[in-house]
C-alpha cells in the first residue's frame, strides 16, 4: 500500500465528502508513491518527530500541523534554508512522507481534535449550555488552573486572572484563537493567543475584567497542548480501514519549557 | 522605579529646565497639544491612515502628567489616578481591539496584524460589561489615552531592540545591526533566567533548544514576528529572543533547526513583555518633548502565572 492509496481510502471513510480544494491535507515532505510500512499520526511533523518515527519503523506520518513552518507549507525563499535542506534530505533519503491532516479532522463527525481534548481535560461528561461550554461545580481558577496543569502535562502553561476568581462554566478552543466570553462563561480555556492588537485582546480584557471583580478567566494551554490529544483519535480511526500496517500516535511534544518549570 | 513626590519634581523641574526653548513654557499643555507635538517631533512622516492618536478622553482637558505604557490596562490606568496623571500614551490598544473601539468598519480588516485570532469580527460588543466600565471609569476620572504604535514602531533605530538591548545590557556587544548582539558565553538556561530577572517576567517566558547548550550571538525580535524573520536571523546568530511567534512558525523552525544538530534556541518573552522597554525610551522622548508636566514609564507587566 501506497501513501497515496493510504489518503484514497481516508477519503472514503471520512464520512463525509473530501474538500479536494485543500491545500493543507496534501503531501507535503517525500515521496506519496512509496510502500507504506507503518503509519504515525501526530500534531505536528517537526524533524524530530520524523526521526521518531523513522527510528520505530512508521514511514508514513500523518500529522495535524505543518511541515515547512507556515499554513501554506509555502516553501518560497525557503529552498536556500540549511535546516529546510536537511528536514527534506531525510525525509528523502529515509523513505518518509508527510501528509497533512488538518481540515478533514475538523470537518469529521466529531472533530477529532475536539473530542481529544475535551477527553482529555477531563470534561466530557460536564457539557454545558452551549456549543463548546462545558459546566462543572463552582470552584476557584487557581484549583481549576492547577489541576488542568497536570492532567495536560504543560509546562509552559499560562493562566490569566485572579486564582480567587470563581470558576463554574468554561469554553474551550483549539489552536489558534481562543475566541470571547459568551454569557454565563466565566473561563476560557484554549491553545494559542496572539496578544494585544488583534480581534480580540483576551488577555487585556481578562486583566480588566479582573480589576472590576467580574470573576473573568484565561488558561492558555499551548497550541499543541490543546490538539495534539485529538490526533490519538485519528489513529484509532485510520486503524478501522488500515489493517496491513502498524497505525501509532506519536506526539511530537510541547516545544517549550520555561524557567524555573523544568 | 516608584518616585516618591519630591524626587518626581525633581525629575519634572530637570526635564522642564533640560527642554530649553523649543517648546513654548506658558500655554498650557492640553491633550490635543501633546498629541500635536508627538506628530511634528515623531521624526518619520505621519501616515494618512494609522491607528495613531487620541483613543479615549477630552482633548481639551489640560495635562496633569503622562504615564507611557504597553498596555493601558486597568492597573495602568488606576495607578494613573492614584499619581495624579491623566494622559496615558499606550502602544497598544485601550479597547482590546486593532480599531480600539467597539464598531467595526470592516470587520474583514478590523482584526490587524493579529487578525482571526479573535476568531470573528474584531472589536469588543458595545454593552461589553468590562469596556462600558473602563470607559466610564476613564470618563470619571478625567484620563486621556493617546495611541501611540504605527509611528514610534517606524522610528530609526528600531525603538524596541534598542530598548531590549538596554535593559539587558547588551549595546556594548552591538554585531553590526540592532538586532544582534554577540555577548560573553551563557547556557540558554542562565539567558532565560537573565532575561526574566531584568524584565520582571512571571510565566510569560516559553524557551525552545537544550537549556545547557553555550549561546553568545543573540538575535532580538522584540513584538510579533513572522517566519521571514526568524529564516534570516536564526542562520547568522545562536539564539533568537522574540516576543510573540507562531508556534506552527517560528517555533517549530526553532525546533527543527535544534533536531537538524545546531545548537541554537528561541526565547519567546511574550509580545507586551518585549515590547515594555521600547516604551521606557519613548518616556524618555516624551519627556523632552512635555516639559511642563511630569512623563514616566509605566510597565504593564506580565499578565501571565502559572500554578506550580
Amino acid at each position: 500500500m501506497t501513501a497515496r492509496e493510504v489518503l484514497a481510502l481516508m477519503k472514503q471513510n471520512l464520512g463525509s465528502p473530501w474538500n479536494e480544494s485543500t491545500y493543507r491535507d496534501v503531501f507535503h515532505a517525500g515521496n506519496p508513491d512509496i510502500e507504506v510500512k507503518g503509519i504515525a499520526t501526530t500534531f505536528m511533523a517537526t524533524l524530530d518527530l520524523i526521526q521518531r518515527a523513522h527510528a520505530a519503523g512508521l514511514n508514513m506520518v500523518i500529522s495535524h500541523e505543518t511541515t515547512y513552518w507556515n499554513d501554506r507549507d509555502d516553501t518560497n525563499g525557503l529552498t536556500a534554508d540549511a535546516v529546510y535542506q536537511f528536514k527534506t534530505d531525510y525525509c528523502l533519503k529515509n523513505g518518509m512522507v508527510v501528509l497533512r491532516l488538518h481540515d478533514h479532522a475538523h470537518s469529521h463527525q466529531p472533530d477529532f481534535i475536539m473530542a481529544g481534548l475535551v477527553r482529555a481535560l477531563g470534561w466530557t461528561a460536564s457539557e454545558g449550555p452551549g456549543p463548546r461550554v462545558y459546566s462543572f461545580p463552582k470552584t476557584t481558577l487557581g484549583v481549576m488552573a492547577a489541576d488542568l496543569k497536570k492532567r495536560m502535562g504543560a509546562r509552559a502553561f499560562r493562566v490569566v486572572g485572579d486564582p480567587k476568581a470563581t470558576v463554574s462554566m468554561a469554553s474551550v478552543a483549539m489552536g489558534y484563537g481562543m475566541g470571547r466570553f459568551s454569557p454565563g462563561v466565566d473561563l476560557i480555556v484554549g491553545g494559542e493567543q496572539p496578544e494585544a492588537d488583534t480581534a480580540l485582546d483576551l488577555s487585556s480584557y481578562v486583566l480588566d475584567a479582573a480589576f472590576f471583580g467580574m470573576n473573568k478567566s484565561q488558561i492558555i494551554l499551548g497550541h499543541n497542548i490543546s490538539e495534539e490529544q485529538g490526533m490519538e483519535d485519528a489513529a484509532i480511526w485510520l486503524r478501522t480501514f488500515v489493517k496491513e500496517v502498524p497505525v501509532q500516535f506519536v506526539r511530537s511534544g510541547e516545544p517549550y519549557w520555561s524557567p524555573g518549570n523544568g | 522605579m516608584q518616585l516618591n513626590r519630591r524626587q518626581f519634581a525633581s525629575t519634572a523641574g530637570v526635564a522642564l529646565f533640560a527642554a530649553g526653548s523649543s517648546v513654548p513654557q506658558n500655554t498650557t499643555l492640553t491633550v490635543t497639544l501633546a498629541m500635536d507635538r508627538i506628530r511634528q517631533n515623531i521624526g518619520v512622516t505621519w501616515k494618512e491612515s494609522t491607528i495613531d492618536g487620541v483613543k479615549a478622553g477630552d482633548g481639551n482637558a489640560s495635562v496633569s502628567g503622562v504615564a507611557v505604557t504597553a498596555v493601558a490596562t486597568m492597573d495602568t490606568l488606576a495607578r494613573a489616578v492614584r499619581e495624579k496623571t491623566n494622559l496615558i500614551v499606550s502602544l497598544e490598544p485601550v479597547y482590546y481591539s486593532h480599531n480600539d473601539g467597539p464598531a467595526a468598519l470592516n470587520p474583514q480588516t478590523a482584526g490587524g496584524r493579529g487578525g482571526g485570532g479573535g476568531r470573528g469580527a474584531g472589536g469588543i460588543a458595545p454593552d461589553d460589561p468590562v469596556f462600558l466600565a473602563k470607559k466610564d471609569f476613564i470618563a470619571k476620572n478625567g484620563l486621556a489615552v493617546i495611541r501611540l504604535s504605527d509611528h514610534w514602531r517606524a522610528r530609526t533605530p528600531d525603538p524596541f531592540a534598542l530598548g531590549l538591548a538596554q535593559t539587558m545590557t547588551w549595546t556594548k556587544y552591538r554585531a553590526g545591526s540592532d538586532t544582534r548582539y554577540d555577548i560573553p558565553g551563557i547556557t540558554i538556561a542562565a539567558l532565560a533566567d537573565d532575561l526574566a530577572n531584568k524584565l520582571n517576567v512571571r510565566a510569560g517566558i516559553r524557551v525552545v533548544g537544550d537549556p545547557q547548550a553555550q549561546v553568545s550571538r543573540i538575535g532580538v525580535l522584540p513584538g510579533v514576528s513572522a517566519l521571514v524573520a526568524s529564516v534570516k536571523l536564526l542562520p547568522e546568530c545562536d539564539v533568537i529572543v522574540a516576543g510573540e511567534t507562531r508556534e506552527w512558525e517560528s517555533v517549530e523552525y526553532a525546533q527543527d533547526a535544534v533536531a537538524a544538530g545546531q545548537k541554537k534556541g528561541l526565547i519567546m518573552l511574550g509580545r507586551v513583555v518585549s515590547e515594555e522597554p521600547g516604551m521606557n525610551l519613548c518616556a524618555g522622548w516624551l519627556k523632552t518633548l512635555l516639559p511642563e508636566v511630569s512623563v514616566r514609564w509605566f510597565p504593564s507587566g506580565d499578565s501571565y502565572w502559572r500554578p506550580a
